[in-house]
């Protein structure tokens, strides 16, 4: 610096000189909570955590109380009804959170604070699997408590720790918090709001259901009725198929071991279950990191 | 003609337009002033229909803008120029707008060489700078060759060719003996073309005056300064300066 | 130029029809919607095929209108996209400035939904008849327009269930104008609902299932199936057209709610 600029810039007392940190910049952990604080100042986080809660309860409530009569009661067997219909909440989150920025125009201000856009991605998915995991857990703790009004009316108490109660609560809180996580792929990569929600909507809901309602209506009814012909040993290709769909993979988490999965489809069981699921989360994040980082962001 | 009389506007608690009455007469330019927040766009929002009073009327030729039977070749409108389908192209955009009333190719062709936008014309809105959104919203407002118009911030954005080309078109119109009620936050540039301003501040009305009565009355003999002084009480959102004072300039 | 004419209407429902299809026309989602629903349509009764094999029970018109449940989905995104078109996209103001009296639109955009989602329900029909063609030839399918069976109520509920839920979609998103929001629940209440109820069999579940508008799936089913479905259900049983009525109702529902919010409250 030159002496003439020296003293122009001490003459300048009213600017201030940057202040002394260690590290500055963009780090991970700062965008992770600048992600957090962006996802659960959304009012859509909001509404989808409380749908996702509520619904969660209201299921197993009715469903509790609508097998409470039958002799083979076992409360922990109605929980995953509740979680069926609340997936649908933490997905619908998921999604809304990776086409939040894009949405609106936000991410010119995420990706000029933060140009190295795989991190923030990654961040997103950290804070995204942070919110996910704290909804799922208030969902599954609201279907526990679904069931206890239907056990109480048979004197029953609900075991959580015996049975397969532990493994049909984690594979509940696991399937919530993947599909918040198979949303945000699905969003982050697709960016506009009705595309990426048709899309994830599609792949869980509409898509296992196309297909084996499809086949069903093809079929005529004296054939359906009809026994299979071949062993149990025997893949019907529809089955096969809507097996390895998340929705379906996805759900055999809650279901046990032994519980021998859907007839007709290979027996994932609730591991290979989660490990098929887990690949269609890590699918539609890595394209999106993908496109992140090889395309422009307009 | 647009004749608002005791207009309100509340939502939920908060009420935007508070009791407002002004005129802006033919052949006169009427300029509509007021802070951020004031209610100026809600009120012209009021005008055409777009939004229900709470109490209070607003009305164009004597009629209520929904009464009226062609309303586009009585008022031109333009709001907000985010109002594009971004998918759209210009082209599509006017004539979507010109086929509600009948109105014809040829003058959609027209209004775009008006504007100045023919080499744009067949582009998507969504590739538009802002200038080129801005004169998009003109073109739609003049489409219906309409013997109102009423333009919210029609220079913002606009180079200084534009800012001139603005200026004199709607002197040209007010000249034709149309009613022209424009807002702008450009007093200089609004002092030369305004006849008659109305300045409203928190929903209320603080002045409807000729400009040269409103020039008058400040202390430093300019429009920007009688604003100042009229709505020193009705800012909604006041800055800092970078060294602390107010914006204005004074301590706070 | 234009001329004033004091008294005349000039905003007649042809014109605003014409100005709402010459939005549409301009977009790209029209052409790729209809498009994609045909495709997908048709590739489940393609896949079917596949593994169709003579006497295994396949019947021809239930393979042609097996890809109903996802064609369902595309017409119910064209309506969404229509009904929420001016909202999503701030273009109210433009839309309601030059047609103040409001309800036009909505017509004009009912007008517009049902004809989109008709050409597509038909198109995907012929096209699933086509190419379903040689594998059916193959499994010694032959298709009888003519049979007792229901073949031709099903191929005409085919084209009428997604239009109906097409207006489904337009009357969701003109009420809730939002499209995220009126595409959940629509697939919510049409699918997702519905299978939940599904696998917790009982009176109550069945009777709430058949009043949901997901029940008008059974204008498109052949008489045996269709017989087999109500047998299986313990809710009460409509027939299928009186299963065409529930979803009738719902969109007619819809639509009234969508006038009155679009009548008595602001568009911006």
């Amino acid at each position: 610096m030159s002496a003439a600029s020296a003293s122009a810039a001490s003459a300048q007392s009213a600017t201030r000189a940057p202040a002394a940190t260690t590290r500055r910049g963009p780090t991970l952990p700062r965008l992770v909570a600048s992600e957090w604080t962006k996802l659960v100042s959304l009012r859509s986080t909001l509404w989808t955590a409380a749908v996702t809660v509520a619904v969660a309860f209201t299921f197993t409530y009715l469903s509790a109380n609508a097998s409470s009569g039958d002799p083979g009661f076992d409360p922990a067997r109605s929980l995953p009804d509740g979680v069926a219909l609340s997936q649908l909440g933490t997905l619908v989150l998921g999604v809304l959170a990776g086409t939040a920025d894009f949405r609106t125009g936000a991410f010119r201000s995420t990706f000029t604070a933060a140009p190295r856009r795989g991190r923030v991605l990654a961040a997103r998915t950290v804070a995204t699997a942070g919110v996910g995991a704290v909804v799922a857990l208030l969902a599954v703790v609201a279907t526990v408590l679904g069931v206890v009004p239907a056990a109480r009316s048979r004197d029953m108490s609900v075991d959580l720790a015996g049975g397969s109660a532990p493994q049909v609560l984690l594979g509940s809180w696991l399937m919530l918090l993947g599909m918040a996580l198979l949303g945000l792929g699905i969003g982050s990569l697709l960016r506009r709001t009705v595309p990426a929600m048709v899309a994830a909507l599609a792949l869980v809901f509409v898509l296992p259901v196309g297909i084996s309602l499809g086949a069903e209506m093809a079929m005529s009814p004296t054939e359906m009725m009809a026994e299979s012909p071949a062993g149990p040993a025997s893949l019907d290709p529809v089955s096969t198929v809507t097996a390895f769909l998340p929705g379906d993979a996805a759900f055999r988490m809650t279901t046990t071991a032994d519980d021998g999965g859907v007839d007709g489809a290979p027996d994932l069981g609730p591991w290979g279950g989660g490990l098929v699921f887990a690949a269609w989360i890590v699918l539609p994040l890595a394209g999106a990191t993908l496109r992140l980082r090889t395309r422009d962001v307009t | 003609m647009i004749q608002v009389e005791a207009l309100t506007k509340r939502y939920g608690t908060t009420t935007a337009v508070d009791g407002l009455s002004f005129s802006a007469l033919p052949g006169t330019v009427t300029g509509f002033l007021g802070p951020n927040g004031a209610g100026k766009s809600t009120t012209m929002r009021l005008i055409v229909g777009l939004e229900r009073p709470t109490s209070g009327t607003a009305t164009v030729d004597g009629h209520r803008y929904a009464d009226l039977p062609a309303p586009l070749h009585s008022v031109g409108v333009m709001l907000d120029a985010r109002s594009v389908h971004p998918g759209r192209t210009a082209y599509r955009h006017l004539l979507a707008h010109a086929r509600t009333h009948g109105i014809s190719k040829a003058r959609v062709r027209e209004v775009i060489e008006m504007t100045g936008l023919e080499s744009v014309a067949r582009r998507r809105a969504g590739t538009f700078s802002l200038g080129m959104g801005q004169r998009l919203g003109i073109a739609t407002a003049l489409l219906g060759d309409p013997q109102t118009l009423i333009l919210d911030e029609p220079v913002n954005g606009l180079d200084p060719d534009g800012v001139l080309w603005v200026r004199r078109l709607v002197r040209d119109l007010a000249a034709e003996g149309r009613t022209v009620l424009l807002s702008s936050h450009l007093m200089h540039e609004l002092a030369l073309c305004a006849d008659r301003v109305v300045i409203i501040g928190k929903g209320r009305l603080l002045a409807d005056a000729p400009v040269q009565e409103i020039v008058d009355r400040s202390a430093g003999g300019s429009l920007e300064e009688a604003y100042l002084e009229l709505t020193a009480g009705s800012v909604e959102y006041r800055g800092r300066a970078a060294d602390g004072t107010s914006a204005s300039g004074g301590p706070r | 130029m234009t001329t004033q004419t004091a008294g005349r209407r000039a905003v007649t429902l042809p014109r605003v029809l014409a100005s709402e299809w010459t939005k549409t026309a301009g977009l790209a989602s029209t052409l790729w919607v209809p498009v994609t629903t045909v495709l997908v349509a048709v590739a489940i009764p393609l896949g079917l095929t596949m593994f169709a094999r003579p006497g295994d029970g396949t019947t021809a018109a239930g393979l042609v209108v097996s890809g109903v449940v996802l064609a369902q989905l595309g017409t119910l995104v064209l309506g969404v996209l229509v009904g929420t078109s001016d909202h999503a996209t701030s273009t109210a103001a433009t839309t309601y400035t030059a047609v103040p009296r409001r309800l036009p639109v909505l017509v004009a955009q009912v007008v517009l939904t049902t004809a989109l989602a008709l050409v597509t329900a038909a198109v995907a029909l012929g096209a699933a008849v086509l190419a379903t063609g040689p594998g059916r030839q193959a499994a010694g399918l032959d298709l009888d327009l003519a049979a007792e069976d229901g073949t031709a109520r099903a191929f005409v509920g085919y084209v009428l269930y997604p239009t109906a839920v097409a207006l489904l979609g337009l009357g969701l998103g003109a009420v809730l104008r939002r499209p995220a929001g009126a595409l959940v629940t629509g697939v919510a209440v049409l699918v997702v609902l519905d299978q939940v109820l599904a696998a917790n069999p009982g009176r109550a579940t069945d009777t709430v299932r058949v009043l949901l508008p997901g029940v008008g799936t059974r204008v498109v089913e052949t008489d045996a199936r269709l017989a087999l479905t109500e047998s299986a259900s313990l809710g009460p049983h409509l027939g299928a057209w009186g299963a065409g009525l529930v979803l009738a109702a719902w969109v007619v529902g819809l639509l009234v709610a969508a006038a009155v919010r679009l009548w008595r409250g602001d568009v911006t």
